[in-house]
């Protein structure tokens, strides 16, 4: 005992040594890059400290050469294989500096001036940036660009160069249209802050960029539109994006799980999209994008439960159908969740409730089922998810032996061995279909599902409208970034319901949605009303 | 010390108090077997003399504004009379969401699961009131608004399915009950929904415009009244005789819509519906009593309360009933006596003690 105290004791003052060296190490290497942090007159302490700082890396090319003024300099041109165009590196950089410049004959002030000669002379490449600290040129130099460094300036030149293999512009794979613009986000920051301000040609948006992550450096921008936009929005989401404390950021998921209002919660608060249109609808409305460098998924706060239900092709085509499509969407998300806990119960607890011919026939074929319902929902609940995730994960061919597989052997032969009865299987299939319709919800549809069949299991159609009453509590008290997230409903705004079940014409879609709150409400003007040319006009004319 | 940090809007409290009263479409059933067909009139009577009964309470809310109910009575009797009494409402709110518990859970085993201990019921109804509660009176009046808009379209689409079975000729001779029974029936109903507004003295203070909340109250008691109103026509023109027998006459009633074999079993529309109601209308009393108890102990937050006062109104609500039969004789014979204290004489007395002492003094001065 006492020697476990003792090795225990041990053990914390190792543990107090090892924090106070690694605090003394960390000012120490504080200290060591503040005091050389800035470039020397000498070119060979430059190229030194930069290889020190940099490490030794491969895909680093450091180019030494001549500049032949008046007088030969030496200059070093660095910068990384792969993440430049080397075009513009050896056409427009080395070219100019190497043989052009003895054409030159500029009078040589001082060496100073040097490097202001070649950046306002020589390079002809758009974007140049002097700067003279370690940390700017190799932060540069980690986003493309190239590095000019000349002997005795104390100064360095940051040539913008950067270019690297990207996927091209193409289809979303998540969100497909029949009618629309086919463009989707790729994983270039840039590319696709340029897809969205093509969409609007408004020196109003406004794209806010920020660093996030100690050790990936993952660019993140802000997009929104001055004017439309709630102040108070931006400066929440500046603040929930500067609390942002992480060594790496890889995709836009990392930012929605530490910004989102209700972490717990299995509905998503913030919502993602690979469309710009989408986006740029959204951004529209008085909400914000926020664009993460490597992924084709750009986050939109606040985010409301109907617009899950939203398309972007709601608004392309003619209202009446998509009204009609919308409320389609609403049953068929009711129906992913509550038809297998509708049947549960009504089969375990309600067998009066069904129409008696009905009841006769799925008597008949539950029967020799040696199941209980409830045991047959979940069971096959989760088949179905199992070949869903099967599906998705697997290699493609092999995925097409998995849907046979899971059609066949389960559905099938699962019916006619007597293990499942037939109902519950059109029961789980209908609900599978059901649960593709509303694809932003899919994964809070599978968590609901299971918690309203036990529900129906444990207390039937009480036990359904338990669930459903604590669904609507929860939904009603959570709130995305202030906007109540059941809004328009609850709290009710009757103006707002014009796009919430159904979608009124484009043209009585006067106001933005007003929850979100946005400093411009009226979008458009009245009197929009398409008409045929009345008689006297056509008179007239 | 404010212990509710939400605000609700006076369109929201209009739905609230709609909802309120739409909820006595099931517990209107102990006013038939007394009243029979002129149930309908005893329905008009309870809603004209209920809203003048809540214009004192509107006036009482009106003087002291931004107080609740237990903050008032702090007022106008001193500190440990006005604790008395509020202590004394507190215990009423209390029994009244116990016995509606007890309602709900007897209603869903005679309708919905006949074999199912009640306790379960009532602890799985609790848990989900509590959690309303814990939320706050924001979340449950935005529930509201949705809650009252299903019930009241379910009552008048049953009542259009229902022309065709319905005779009017039920409703006649007017009056035929001895008056005695009428009044009777009339004040069963009006302490079984309307004067039960009451309970919104401890509400009204968080309504973000503090001035007009007579006009959402009033109507919210009229449009909730009509609803009812609507229901027992149906019940008694469809059923007839039969109303004043059957357990539930508008379960009865919608049971006989039957439209090409088609539209049939409806009444588990109107099962569903009244648990959306009492849902909403236990929530409020369940707020009330919570809330109260936490002005008069002087919490910071209301939040530790809510468990330990559900769990002792499901005991409450256990202990004090035992059959359907006891319920209805205490609803129909006993509550309405003792009620007559909280609904009528004490918000009196306190307008008259408030008049006398010309309260609030420092309305003037400051």
């Amino acid at each position: 005992m006492l020697s476990y105290i003792l090795s225990k004791l041990k053990f914390l003052k190792l543990l107090g040594q090892n924090y106070k060296l690694s605090q003394s190490n960390s000012t120490a290497s504080k200290d060591e890059k503040n005091t050389t942090s800035h470039l020397s007159v000498s070119l060979k302490n430059n190229l030194d400290l930069f290889k020190e700082t940099i490490g030794n890396n491969y895909d680093v090319v450091i180019r030494e050469f001549t500049i032949n003024m008046q007088k030969q300099v030496d200059a070093v041109l660095i910068y990384f294989a792969g993440m430049t165009d080397p075009k513009i590196v050896n056409e427009s950089i080395l070219k100019p500096l190497m043989f052009e410049s003895q054409l030159e004959k500029n009078t040589l002030a001082s060496k100073l001036d040097i490097i202001e000669i070649i950046r306002t002379t020589m390079l002809s490449v758009g974007e140049v940036n002097k700067r003279n600290t370690i940390n700017d040129i190799v932060d540069s130099c980690m986003a493309g660009n190239s590095i000019l460094l000349v002997d005795g300036c104390p100064e360095a030149l940051l040539i913008m160069t950067a270019d690297w293999k990207s996927r091209s512009v193409d289809e979303p794979k998540t969100e497909s249209v029949v009618r629309g613009s086919r463009e989707g986000f790729v994983e270039n920051l840039l590319t696709n802050t340029t897809l969205l301000r093509r969409k609007i040609k408004n020196p109003d948006l406004v794209l806010e960029s920020m660093k996030i992550g100690q050790r990936t450096r993952t660019n993140v921008c802000i997009a929104y539109i001055k004017g439309i936009v709630n102040p108070s929005l931006i400066d929440e989401i500046k603040r929930r994006l500067n609390n942002i404390q992480t060594d790496s950021i890889l995709e836009s998921g990392y930012i929605e799980q530490f910004i989102e209002d209700a972490p717990f919660s299995i509905f998503a608060t913030v919502g993602n999209t690979e469309k710009p249109d989408s986006v740029a609808a959204k951004i529209l409305e008085g909400r914000a994008a926020i664009f993460v460098d490597g992924t084709p998924f750009v986050l939109t706060v606040p985010l409301l439960l109907v617009e899950n239900f939203q398309t972007s092709e709601d608004y392309y085509s003619r209202p009446y159908f998509v009204s009609f499509i919308r409320l389609i969407r609403y049953m068929a998300y009711l129906i992913s969740i509550l038809a297998p806990a509708t049947y549960v119960a009504l089969t375990t607890f309600h067998q009066e409730l069904i129409p008696t011919p009905l009841l006769f026939s799925m008597a008949s074929a539950q029967e020799g089922v040696p199941f209980p319902a409830i045991a047959e929902a979940v069971g096959m609940g989760i088949i179905f998810e199992i070949l869903r995730e099967a599906g998705v994960r697997l290699p493609r061919p092999v995925g097409q032996a998995v849907s046979i597989v899971g059609a066949l052997v389960i559905g099938q032969s699962a019916v006619t061995a007597g293990l499942i009865g037939a109902p519950m299987v059109i029961v789980v299939a209908l609900t599978a279909v059901a649960s593709f319709v509303v694809p932003a919800q899919t994964d809070s549809g599978g968590v609901l599902r299971i918690v309203f069949v036990s529900l129906a299991g444990f207390a039937g159609g009480f036990g359904i409208m338990i669930g459903l009453i604590g669904l609507f509590i929860h939904l009603t008290s959570l709130r995305s970034f202030g906007t109540p997230y059941l809004s328009p409903i609850a709290p009710l705004s009757v103006a707002d319901l014009k796009d919430a079940f159904i979608r009124a014409p484009l043209w009585t879609m006067i106001t933005r949605p007003s929850f979100i709150g946005s400093q411009d409400p009226k979008r458009k003007d009245f009197r929009l009303k398409p008409s045929p040319p009345s008689e006297k006009e056509s008179q007239s004319e | 010390m404010i212990l509710e940090k939400g605000q609700i809007s006076s369109a929201q409290l209009f739905f609230l108090v709609n909802c309120f009263i739409q909820g006595a479409l099931l517990p209107l059933n102990f006013a038939y077997p007394i009243s029979k067909h002129d149930t309908w009139l005893a329905v008009i009577a309870a809603m004209i003399i209920g809203s003048v009964i809540a214009l004192v309470y509107i006036s009482l809310a009106g003087l002291f504004p931004g107080q609740n109910l237990v903050q008032i009575n702090d007022l106008i009797y001193g500190p440990y009379l006005g604790k008395f009494i509020s202590l004394q409402y507190i215990l009423f709110f209390l029994m009244t969401l116990s016995g509606y518990l007890w309602f709900i859970s007897d209603f869903v085993l005679t309708f919905i699961m006949p074999e199912t201990p009640i306790s379960s019921i009532m602890i799985m109804f609790s848990f989900i009131c509590a959690w309303a509660v814990r939320q706050g009176i924001e979340v449950i009046t935005r529930m509201s608004v949705v809650f009252s808009v299903i019930p009241a379209s379910i009552v008048f689409i049953t009542f259009a399915l229902l022309l065709k079975d319905m005779e009017f000729t039920n409703l006649l001779p007017l009056f035929e009950s001895p008056p005695g029974d009428l009044f009777q029936s009339t004040h069963i109903i009006m302490h079984i929904s309307f004067s039960q507004v009451l309970v919104f003295l401890m509400v009204i203070p968080y309504v973000n415009k503090q001035g007009p909340s007579k006009t959402p109250i009033l109507l919210g008691m009229l449009s909730g009244g009509m609803v009812i109103l609507v229901s027992s026509i149906r019940n008694i023109a469809a059923l007839g005789p039969l109303s004043g027998i059957v357990t539930s006459p508008s379960l009865e009633a919608v049971r006989l819509i039957n439209i090409g074999k088609i539209l049939t079993r409806l009444e588990i529309l109107v099962a569903m519906a009244e648990i959306l109601l009492l849902f909403i209308i236990s929530c409020v009393f369940y707020y009330a009593t919570v809330l109260g108890l936490a002005h008069i102990s002087k919490l910071r937050t209301y939040v530790p309360l809510v468990v330990p006062i559900g769990i002792l109104s499901i005991i409450l609500s256990l202990l004090s009933y035992e059959s359907r039969m006891q319920v209805s004789h205490s609803i129909m014979y006993i509550t309405p006596i003792v009620s007559l204290y909280f609904y009528i004489v004490l918000p009196f007395m306190s307008l008259i003690v408030a008049k006398l002492r010309k309260l609030p003094r420092n309305k003037g001065r400051n």
